[in-house]
């Protein structure tokens, strides 16, 4: 419980800046929005545009005048500020006490090894738990002066449990590098070519079909929007992929820190 | 100029370019190997887009892009190298005299016999060194990968060695804001987080005002001073916004040494 409390006080800067950062996004991308608001010329437009061209922006087939379809677009933007955050926390938690060295102060605490990533872990946790409640109230408030309907709010949560789902997934690996990697400043590094290399894949993905198996790889491709929109749910077979990986990696986690030299 | 602390801190990062180096490579040549299939796509959107009114067009964006150019698809993969790039230099600029404070080791290098003025000369220098290796890498694998998968097509050789001019730029943006941040705030712990949410904050703002196609936030993101797109589509720099950025990296170049200079280091007990 004091290593949790210690955590948490210790990352608050850290979700202050990252909070801020998304909701400054949230802010001057609704403004720009107003452009676009209820203007049916544009909507007009966009229907007659072939859909390959639509894809290859990643505009597909959302109403770009409603603020649902905004969102829409808005949401991979969310989930790589949210997946770099978590994956940070995630890799820089267990790998900073190395780096301070403090970890021979930290692990002659009465409490299992176990216990320290587990507090470590759920102070993570919540900070992506507020990160995106976070994101979700900033949306909220700043898109009422285009009074939302009752389906954007609904589309909103779906999106807000995505942007979680791809938080826990990068928070786990996060984790697990931050445990498995013997140079803490690896973890780092790590974590960054993890990043890169995922949101490449998704780009790659919407340029050209022949990169269509990637899509197991990128947790951004797990969850469409635009499927989100449509049908109001996830699918169940990424749904199962993520909880596989986020098992996978927390107990990969514990596995390694338990069995872990110290380098100081 | 310490050639001592040149030599160190050169060394100290080869493995770090030589892995930025390889993965930037490997990006431009595996981006590009897929031109040939997508450009046949490419050239009926193209088609399409004609069909469409400019101002929309460019409301999104898309005016400029003509995907079925050598260029104009170079200019995407490029963007892509630039947050690589980014990053890479944004770490170089935040670790460049955090590092030393993080690791206290400091101390131990403001006692050699070597003015702060040197000792911050030396460091730029060298990590300019390194990315100017990356730089080189970058230069290589865009002729290589034109030479293989260019399909026979025109390419418009002007706009290319432009954006490779940019990279260079670019680097100098990026490691001189992250080192002037870094000189600004008490103290750095880890380089990764500043340096990615410097990096992918500045392309996101970018791709927002692509989408949006407002003005305003034009002039503080470096991705679109130095906009690829607009390269390939004038062939010449947005020279107002170039000039910019160099003045922001030359206003931060020297407050750094403003701020080195005065810093208060403190030291392991």
């Amino acid at each position: 419980m004091n290593i949790f409390i210690h955590e948490i006080k210790a990352n608050f800067k850290s979700l202050v800046i990252w909070s801020a950062i998304i909701g400054l996004l949230i802010l001057i991308a609704v403004s720009k929005f107003s452009a676009f608001a209820g203007d049916p010329e544009t909507l007009k437009i966009l229907d007659t545009m072939p859909k390959p061209l639509l894809d290859a922006f990643n505009m597909q087939a959302f109403n770009l005048t409603t603020v649902s379809g905004f969102y829409g677009l808005m949401f991979v933007y969310f989930t790589i500020m949210g997946a770099i955050a978590a994956a940070m926390w995630g890799s820089g938690i267990i790998s900073k006490e190395e780096r301070d060295k403090t970890v021979e102060f930290s692990l002659v605490l009465p409490v299992s090894r176990n216990r320290v990533v587990t507090a470590k872990a759920l102070a993570a946790l919540v900070n992506c738990i507020a990160m995106v409640l976070i994101t979700w109230g900033i949306s909220i408030v700043a898109v009422q002066s285009y009074a939302p309907d009752g389906k954007f709010y609904s589309f909103l949560v779906m999106e807000m449990i995505a942007m979680f789902i791809i938080e826990m997934i990068f928070l786990a690996v996060g984790l697990l590098l931050g445990c498995a990697m013997k140079q803490f400043k690896r973890s780092g590094s790590l974590a960054v070519a993890i990043i890169l290399v995922t949101y490449f894949m998704y780009v790659l993905i919407g340029m050209e079909n022949d990169f269509d198996f990637l899509k197991y790889f990128t947790p951004f491709k797990y969850f469409d929007a635009v499927a989100l929109f449509n049908t109001g749910r996830m699918e169940p077979l990424y749904l199962a992929l993520s909880a596989v990986i986020v098992v996978g990696c927390v107990a990969g986690a514990y596995w390694t820190y338990n069995r872990r030299d110290l380098y100081i | 100029m310490n050639i001592n602390i040149f030599r160190y801190e050169f060394r100290a990062r080869r493995k770090s370019v030589l892995i930025w180096g390889g993965s930037l490579a490997a990006l431009i040549l595996l981006f590009f190997s897929i031109f040939p299939g997508f450009a046949g796509q490419a050239a009926l959107v193209d088609e399409l887009m004609k069909k469409f009114p400019p101002a929309l067009l460019e409301a999104f964006g898309m005016s400029r892009l003509n995907m079925a150019s050598v260029t104009g698809f170079y200019s995407i993969i490029f963007l892509f190298a630039q947050i690589c790039l980014a990053i890479q230099a944004g770490n170089y600029g935040f670790g460049l005299v955090s590092i030393e404070e993080a690791e206290w080791t400091a101390d131990f290098l403001l006692t050699k016999p070597a003015s702060r003025v040197q000792i911050l000369t030396s460091k730029l220098l060298a990590a300019f060194a390194s990315l100017t290796l990356t730089n080189l890498v970058i230069w290589i694998s865009t002729f290589l990968a034109i030479a293989l998968f260019s399909d026979g097509r025109e390419v418009d050789m002007n706009a290319v060695i432009l954006m490779l001019l940019s990279v260079m730029i670019f680097q100098l943006f990026f490691l001189c804001v992250g080192l002037v941040i870094s000189l600004i705030v008490k103290r750095i712990r880890s380089v990764t987080p500043y340096s990615l949410g410097l990096g992918f904050g500045a392309y996101i703002l970018s791709a927002f005002s692509g989408i949006f196609g407002d003005v305003a936030l034009e002039y503080i993101t470096p991705f679109k001073q130095i906009d690829p797109a607009y390269i390939a589509e004038h062939g010449s720099f947005n020279t107002p916004l170039l000039l910019l950025n160099i003045g922001i990296t030359v206003i931060s170049l020297a407050a750094s040494y403003w701020l080195y200079l005065r810093r208060d280091i403190k030291a392991a007990v």
